[in-house]
């Protein structure tokens, strides 16, 4: 099975982030993705024709041209196919109109005024195909004062105040370790294309739906904007801490870089704790209830550091876990790559990619009993699919397809 | 009134969790009739703080607005019937505990009985594999999934996101696998499905570019080293501001805006190899100057000249902030200001129409 969304297909313009990931879910689920790029000005993704490969990939003998190489767009593009189109040019514009009455629906993330610019705005698509989608996927919006201001995950950060919200107690605002902004606009740009094909399937009617990415962002710090509505307080970066419970944070281990996640979420589970580690903290009046250790976490976090330090991660995960805490391993990359309990599951797993080889990708989290969406296919390379889209929705011929390829209009290749 | 994307569809939220929450506050913004299902000591997330004046939880008001609430002790003899009999009036169920649980509840998809019934269990771990009988929250998916292994500076510990991000995350994934999973029954009519979306999964989905990245580079991505205007928001006159530069043209217009034209006409500088490489014949340089500037003059300025940059905003300017205002995103319900849509549909709108759900509610949803 190809999950829920077979039998649906997205032409697409995204690039980046924010809305490849919307799109990329999208085909994960079993919606037939096919992505439009460029070759004359490629995905920032993609990197350029002379961005080194990573390490890994030098004794990779396939791994020929850096901007199939990226891990940055082969990360965040599975399940599409990728078509080659200058839609600057006539003919592109042409294939892309004729692409249309193909598409259930159609996402792009360019800045607000490109699409009217290259004559392909919403309503322009409508006259075409009556009941399209649209996602736009935009810093600001279509609308408002900020409509045009560039803005990538890295200014979304600070302007959507998360970065705010982000970071140490005693610290400044910091941004995530990789533009966390994008992720939250590609999932609710998903959200929104699937909203809007349920609606089609009832009523026939197509929609345009205006993501802004301060917003998306924005819904996901709602609990501290209304803090602020009812109480009129400002909200404060917590670093790992919890409103109401403690201990809550993570903790170092023996070892370079080694850390432990530790909460408690109730009385069971701090008795657990005093009991797996015998600091004598059940008799110490400060830690008598969640009362006073709030009032005392300083201590309390002190204490649990000097404690978990002198132990190994795993061992120190497994006992407090079997002992009913919530306890976990801090993962890195390559450890997230290698962990058991991600990959039984199937949300890591080895991609094969023809020209990079195979490595560990993060897949579809998303399980269904009766539609499972199980097949990951690696993402495509440069114009992997320009013909073979084009000759089975359009009819095209190779030879018609060349004079696209001469032209500069399709390929595979970056323009030099 | 205008129309909404699932008119009609009746929601029945078993769930205690953020996730959960989240996730069928979404199917209510989009027009489903949410009832949540509360113990009689009240909904779990009713005790998370922080607090009102009327000592009523603030996370628990914003997930659990635009949806009716019903007490249900499911203790009594007559509870669970009860629940399974509303689950099975109902086309999707939300639930977020793990498999042992629900079996002991009775509670499972087959006790519902219902062939079109879609059930959703939004859960920490997933509902099997070596994790799924373990206790989670936000803090405990962000170490397993990677993220907060990157989150935070290089000498200090590792940082979960802010807030319940993993909730927030897991709850729109399971936004979206519901309506998927309704679009395919709408296809192929009395076909229901469950649906298992693990909050750990959806992070590692979000983490997905870290994640490759360290296969191609044999090298786990680390937390940064220091904050520069490299890694993030530096200090400005007034507060923080980030100044992402990428193209060259961000560089050179830049570096015309804060004075140092020194920089701007040196074409070296436009390559992001060749600043890498020379970091410090510039970052202080640049950041003294960015300090001398208001961080809306700066963003202003810069934006302008349409070059990436971003102040650091705290909730108290976002709710003044004329961009939000003239897109009329902050939004009233019961008289209390939410944040809004989290994007904005023509002609099936997101809406809040209510508060949080009040527990007594009941007799309005027995019918």
């Amino acid at each position: 099975m190809k999950g829920p969304l077979a039998g649906l297909r997205g032409i697409v313009l995204t690039q980046a982030w924010a809305g490849t990931y919307a799109t990329e879910l999208l085909g994960l689920l079993g919606a037939d993705i096919v992505q439009i790029e460029v070759c004359k000005r490629l995905d920032s993704w993609r990197g350029a024709r002379d961005t080194p490969l990573g390490a890994s990939l030098a004794a990779v003998a396939t791994a020929e041209h850096p901007w199939n190489c990226n891990p940055l767009y082969n990360s965040v593009n599975l399940n599409k196919r990728c078509v080659t189109l200058d839609l600057q040019t006539e003919a592109g514009l042409d294939v892309f109109r004729r692409l249309l009455p193909f598409a259930d629906f159609v996402a792009e993330n360019f800045s607000p005024r490109v699409m009217g610019n290259l004559g392909i705005s919403y309503e322009e698509m409508r006259a075409i195909k009556p009941d399209v989608i649209l996602c736009s996927l935009s810093a600001y919006g279509h609308t408002g004062p900020w409509t045009n201001a560039p803005g990538i995950g890295g200014t979304i950060e600070p302007t959507s105040g998360m970065s705010a919200l982000l970071g140490y107690r005693d610290g400044p605002p910091l941004n995530s370790g990789q533009m966390y902004p994008d992720a939250v606009a590609g999932l609710n740009g998903a959200a929104g294309i699937v909203t809007a094909i349920f609606h089609r399937d009832r009523t026939g009617e197509g929609q345009y739906i205006d993501l802004s990415m301060q917003e998306a962002n924005l819904a996901f710090i709602g609990e501290a904007a209304l803090e602020y509505a009812l109480t009129g307080h400002v909200p404060e970066r917590m670093g790992n801490r919890h409103h109401t419970f403690t201990p809550h944070g993570i903790f170092p281990c023996s070892g370079e870089n080694s850390w432990i996640a530790i909460a408690c979420e109730s009385e069971d589970q701090w008795n657990a704790l005093c009991t797996v580690a015998r600091q004598g903290w059940a008799k110490d009046a400060r830690f008598k209830d969640n009362s006073t250790r709030k009032t005392n976490e300083d201590a309390l976090e002190a204490s649990i550091g000097d404690w978990t330090a002198s132990f190994e991660q795993d061992s120190l995960v497994a006992e407090l876990a079997l002992a009913g805490m919530i306890a976990a391993p801090v993962l890195s990359g390559t450890e997230v790559a290698a962990d058991a309990g991600l990959r039984e599951r199937g949300i890591v797993r080895d991609v094969a990619h023809p020209e990079t080889g195979k490595w560990a990708q993060a897949g579809n989290p998303m399980h269904f009993s009766r539609t499972p969406a199980d097949e990951v296919r690696p993402a495509p390379r440069l114009g992997e699919h320009s013909f073979e889209v084009l000759s089975e929705l359009l009819g095209m011929t190779e030879a018609e397809y060349e004079v696209l390829v001469a032209s500069g209009v399709s390929g595979t290749e970056p323009t030099k | 009134m205008a129309k909404s994307a699932l008119e009609g569809i009746r929601v029945l939220d078993l769930s205690a969790s953020m996730s959960g929450a989240w996730c069928s506050r979404m199917l209510a913004d989009f027009g489903a009739d949410v009832v949540v299902v509360e113990p009689p000591n009240g909904h779990a997330l009713r005790k998370l703080g922080p607090f009102d004046g009327e000592l009523r939880s603030i996370p628990a008001m914003y997930v659990l607005a635009n949806k009716r609430s019903v007490v249900i002790n499911e203790a009594t003899a007559g509870g669970r019937e009860r629940l399974l009999a509303m689950g099975r009036r109902c086309d999707v169920l939300v639930s977020s505990v793990r498999a042992s649980e629900l079996e002991t509840r009775g509670l499972t998809y087959a006790a519902f009985e219902s062939a079109g019934l879609i059930m959703a269990h939004v859960t920490p771990w997933g509902m099997t594999g070596q994790r799924a009988e373990l206790p989670g929250n936000d803090l405990a998916v962000a170490a397993v999934s990677g993220w907060a292994y990157i989150n935070g500076l290089a000498d200090r510990e590792p940082l979960k996101p802010n807030g319940w991000q993993s909730s927030f995350c897991a709850g729109v994934a399971a936004y979206t696998a519901i309506v998927a999973a309704l679009h395919h029954r709408e296809l192929h009519p009395g076909e229901g499905q469950e649906i298992d979306v693990a909050e750990v999964e959806v992070m590692a989905s979000t983490y997905a570019p870290a994640l490759l990245r360290a296969g191609y580079h044999g090298t786990a991505h680390q937390r940064r080293k220091e904050i520069d205007m490299t890694a993030g928001p530096v200090p400005v006159a007034d507060g923080h501001f980030a100044l992402t530069i990428s193209r060259a043209h961000f560089w050179r217009d830049a570096m015309n805006v804060l004075g140092l034209t020194d920089l701007a006409e040196d074409t070296r500088w436009e390559s992001s190899d060749y600043r890498a490489k020379h970091k410090d014949a510039y970052i202080t340089r640049v950041q003294e100057r960015m300090a001398e500037w208001t961080k809306m003059d700066l963003f202003e300025e810069l934006s302008s000249r349409r070059v990436i940059a971003g102040p650091v905003l705290t909730m108290a300017e976002l709710v003044e902030n004329a961009h939000l205002r003239e897109r009329e995103f902050w939004v009233q319900a019961d008289g209390v200001r939410h944040a809004g849509a989290p994007f904005q549909m023509s002609e099936t709108p997101w809406s809040l129409r209510s508060g949080p759900a009040k527990p007594d509610d009941n007799q309005v949803i027995e019918r």
